[in-house]
């Protein structure tokens, strides 16, 4: 109320020190806020285009490798269509259960990455294909891997990729001649194993028989089944022929949705504890310098933590003094007179000391100021007026009826005070 | 011992190498192994805490809203360098803020065998005693990885004095004091005043205050002159019970009334009498004898109330009677700072006030709340009519009881805080001039 009615300085007008600031408001501006946030924010800004940037380099062609679906160089539609062409018939499948389930004399099971399978995932597979009396053919084994789904056989280091000779008896090698073979070589211990395209002495493809007329193809390298490979040396020949030996083709790409892939290997009942499993599963994920980093991130935190506890002396005590407002029992006896609604006694009071502070005013002794018969004459006629029952009402009246009517009365005696002292 | 951050960031960095070029246990030790030995080497190296000297200098007293240095001196008697941190620790109240108390802390470095000076700021929020806790020394080695802790207790007291923020009423009580003692023969001689001068006579003068012998012996006629008698005696009674703890504003009702005594201690100093102060609620809290008149008795005074804080207990009147009786074994003003609330004077001045009116001359001061004055003029809603009704009841209960006391011959004074040094260095005015001391 008081600002608005101030005079306003000129635009133009000095502005004295004491002049306040135009707002007084404590939250902070638009401004301020953006200030402060911008900086946050071109970070964030920044690590996502980093992000994208990061992701665009890297996905290279390795998309849709070994997919029987994918015209890319490295994908393998190529072969699959050839050999739909011979009344083969494809199956792609992702999962496990769909793979196992599909293992039968009459298909060929293609496990396209046996390296990304879980160990309980290979032990699960190998216990389907063992005696399925079909096909399976692993493609690129590696260490880890080759010792549970093809037992008795290990992998050697990987060589380079080049047309390699056959050198070896089995039909569909012969007839196909060189093909491109490298990668893994395989040792093994089966002694009717057939061996062919061997580099340095070992093979890079490895037939080995199974339970009934069942097999297991070892492949050291998966580039003779690639879409940009498959017409040069012998590779077609040599894919159609391994991939076609049976009516059905089952072709297992291992995804990271399947469920068996977060199953317990030590599990026996095949349905272990989720949250368990997920929990190792990422720390087997996690590279172990990140978690000895983190240890000793931790160990960083104890020590802040013991440096931040160690106060400088212990704490100062001080006795204070009491706090009660002498004004209490004046403020508690308010409040009681509004809780019991003591109309009267409030109104008997403020008429008590208004006739007090009247009759020095009106001339009547002060020992007679409670008195109607002395004080009621004197200050109508101090007032000039002839009938004294408004001033006899108001000073020596009932009490009030409700509350509006005491702030009335109150008010009513204030005027009446400010006229006696005004005449 | 303590660890520092150095010693928490080296950890932190430590998990580069860690993560990166041994993530195993070797890496661990490789990096924690040596980190311990430098912590270790560090503490060992630390100049030692307890072979530290300190001694303190510096203000003993300050007024309230004043600053006060404390200086403290420490000597490092051993052979190695002193780099440290040290908390001179206070009560809370030393300071008036939060900000304020960062004065506690230092940083600093002391050679071997050499002193350094270091000064705390005070600016205490409250009046009364602050006595110096301890001092925390906090001893880095010279990685500044480790640091040795320890502590010393150096005694230092500061005393925090009343503000006496009524000084400023000073000035223009003692010119009415002058012209108290100016005024000559306008003044009736009675009791309390003593023969001045003599004078030639003026026209105007009363010619009852003619010395006739004098004008015999000299050519002009003579006029004796009078002025208010010297070397009175006023005993100022603090009464420190529960009373006295109420809030008036921020402060309570007892700083308000020691704010009066003292602009009534320095008006009758001045004015040649001699003043005596005593706090008393259930026994005797503080008490000065003004032997000889002057400045120091202002001091002393100021020295006695800084440490008096309220007490939560009913006063004591009859022992406070007897008290002050002793206190004053001539004729004095008994100044008495008290409550007015009906029960308390009721019970406990009234029955007494008789045996001290009966040799004194009573003057009762109290501290009036400025709240309650403001709740007499609420108007407009219901709350505050009936806040008005009862600050009215409260105002006039204190009336009656000031009517009360005034019945016995007692000189009341009741007033706000703000008022109340000067109303009780006129009330005192008034009666010397009345010669009634």
């Amino acid at each position: 109320m008081t600002e608005t009615s101030m005079p306003v300085p000129a635009p133009g007008a000095p502005r004295g020190p004491e002049t306040p600031s135009p707002t007084t408001s404590v939250s902070r501006a638009p401004q301020q806020i953006w200030r402060r946030v911008r900086g946050l924010l071109l970070a964030a800004l920044l690590l996502v285009a980093a992000g994208i940037t990061f992701a665009a380099l890297t996905s290279d062609g390795a998309h849709g490798r070994l997919d029987p679906r994918s015209p890319d160089p490295t994908g393998s539609r190529a072969v699959a269509e050839l050999l739909k062409n011979r009344g083969v018939t494809v199956d792609v499948v992702t999962t496990l259960d769909e793979a196992t389930a599909a293992a039968g004399p009459d298909t060929t099971l293609l496990v396209a990455g046996p390296n990304v399978l879980t160990a309980y995932q290979r032990h699960v597979l190998r216990a389907a294909t063992g005696d399925s009396s079909g096909r399976t053919v692993l493609v690129a084994p590696g260490r880890s891997s080759v010792g549970t789904l093809a037992p008795g056989t290990h992998a050697d280091s990987a060589g380079p990729v080049t047309s390699r000779p056959a050198d070896c008896d089995l039909p569909a090698a012969r007839s196909a001649g060189t093909a491109d073979t490298g990668g893994f070589r395989y040792r093994t211990d089966t002694h009717d194993a057939v061996a062919c395209y061997p580099a340095d002495g070992l093979p890079t493809f490895l037939v080995l028989p199974e339970h009934g007329t069942g097999d297991t193809v070892l492949l050291g390298s998966p580039d003779l089944l690639h879409n940009d490979r498959l017409d040069q040396q012998g590779n077609a020949s040599l894919a159609l022929q391994t991939l076609g030996s049976r009516p059905h083709l089952v072709w297992y790409l291992p995804s990271l949705s399947d469920p068996s892939a977060m199953e317990n290997p030590g599990d026996g009942s095949g349905s272990g504890d989720d949250g368990a499993a997920v929990g190792s599963g990422f720390l087997d994920l996690v590279p172990s310098g990140w978690l000895w980093g983190t240890l000793q991130l931790a160990l960083a935190a104890v020590l802040a933590a013991i440096w931040r506890a160690r106060r400088l002396g212990p704490l100062v005590t001080e006795r204070l003094p009491v706090a009660v407002r002498a004004s209490e029992s004046t403020e508690g006896r308010a409040r009681l007179y509004r809780k019991t609604n003591a109309r009267d006694r409030a109104a008997e009071t403020l008429r008590s000391a208004t006739r007090d502070r009247l009759a020095p005013l009106v001339g009547v002794p002060i020992r007679d100021a409670q008195s109607p018969e002395f004080l009621i004459p004197a200050v109508s006629a101090c007032l000039g007026i002839p009938s004294d029952s408004d001033a006899a009402a108001l000073l020596f009246g009932p009490a009030p009826a409700d509350d509006a009517a005491l702030v009335l009365l109150t008010d009513q005696l204030d005027a009446l005070e400010r006229e006696v002292r005004t005449s | 011992m303590a660890l520092t951050g150095r010693t928490a960031l080296l950890a932190a960095l430590g998990s580069l190498p860690v993560g990166i070029l041994a993530p195993s246990w070797t890496g661990m030790l490789a990096v924690n192994v040596p980190l311990s030995l430098a912590i270790l080497c560090d503490y060992a190296l630390a100049a030692p805490v307890r072979t530290l000297r300190f001694t303190r200098t510096g203000d003993t007293s300050v007024r309230l809203g004043d600053t006060a240095n404390v200086r403290l001196t420490v000597t490092n008697p051993s052979g190695r360098r002193l780099r440290a941190q040290l908390r001179d620790a206070w009560p809370p109240s030393s300071w008036s803020s939060e900000a304020e108390q960062a004065a506690s802390h230092h940083r600093f470095t002391v050679p071997a065998g050499e002193r350094g000076r270091l000064t705390t700021l005070l600016r205490p929020s409250r009046r009364g005693d602050r006595q110096a806790q301890h001092v925390t020394v906090r001893s880095f080695g010279p990685l500044g990885l480790a640091a040795r802790q320890g502590r010393h207790d150096v005694p230092w007291t500061v005393r925090v004095l009343p503000p006496f923020t009524s000084r400023k009423h000073l000035p223009s009580r003692l010119a009415r004091l002058r012209e108290l003692d100016g005024r000559t023969s306008v003044l009736t001689r009675g009791e309390g005043t003593e023969f001045d001068s003599l004078r030639a006579y003026v026209p105007g003068d009363d010619t009852r205050s003619i010395d006739w012998r004098a004008t015999a012996r000299q050519s002009s006629v003579a006029v004796r002159t009078w002025r208010p008698e010297r070397d009175r005696h006023i005993l100022v009674v603090l009464d420190t019970g529960r009373t006295s703890a109420g809030r008036v504003g921020d402060v309570p009702r007892l700083d308000a009334a020691m704010d009066a005594a003292l602009l009534l201690t320095a008006l009758a100093a001045r004015a040649g009498d001699r003043v005596n102060l005593l706090a008393y609620d259930r026994r005797v809290r503080a008490r000065v004898r003004g032997g000889a008149a002057g400045g120091d008795v202002l001091s002393a005074v100021v020295t006695a109330m800084a440490p008096l804080e309220p007490e939560l207990v009913e006063t004591d009147a009859r022992g406070l009677s007897t008290a002050a009786l002793a206190h004053a074994p001539r004729r004095s003003l008994l100044v008495l700072l008290t409550s007015l609330d009906a029960a308390p004077v009721e019970e406990g001045l009234l029955p007494v006030l008789p045996q001290l009116t009966r040799r004194h001359t009573v003057l009762v001061a109290s501290v009036a709340d400025p709240h309650v004055e403001a709740m007499t003029r609420g108007r407009g809603s219901i709350e505050a009519v009936y806040g008005a009704a009862a600050g009215t009841r409260t105002a006039e209960q204190r009336r009656r009881t000031a009517d009360q006391l005034r019945r016995h011959g007692v000189t009341v004074v009741d007033a706000t805080p703000d008022a109340l040094a000067p109303a009780l260095a006129d009330a005192y005015l008034a009666l010397k001039a009345a010669g009634r001391l």
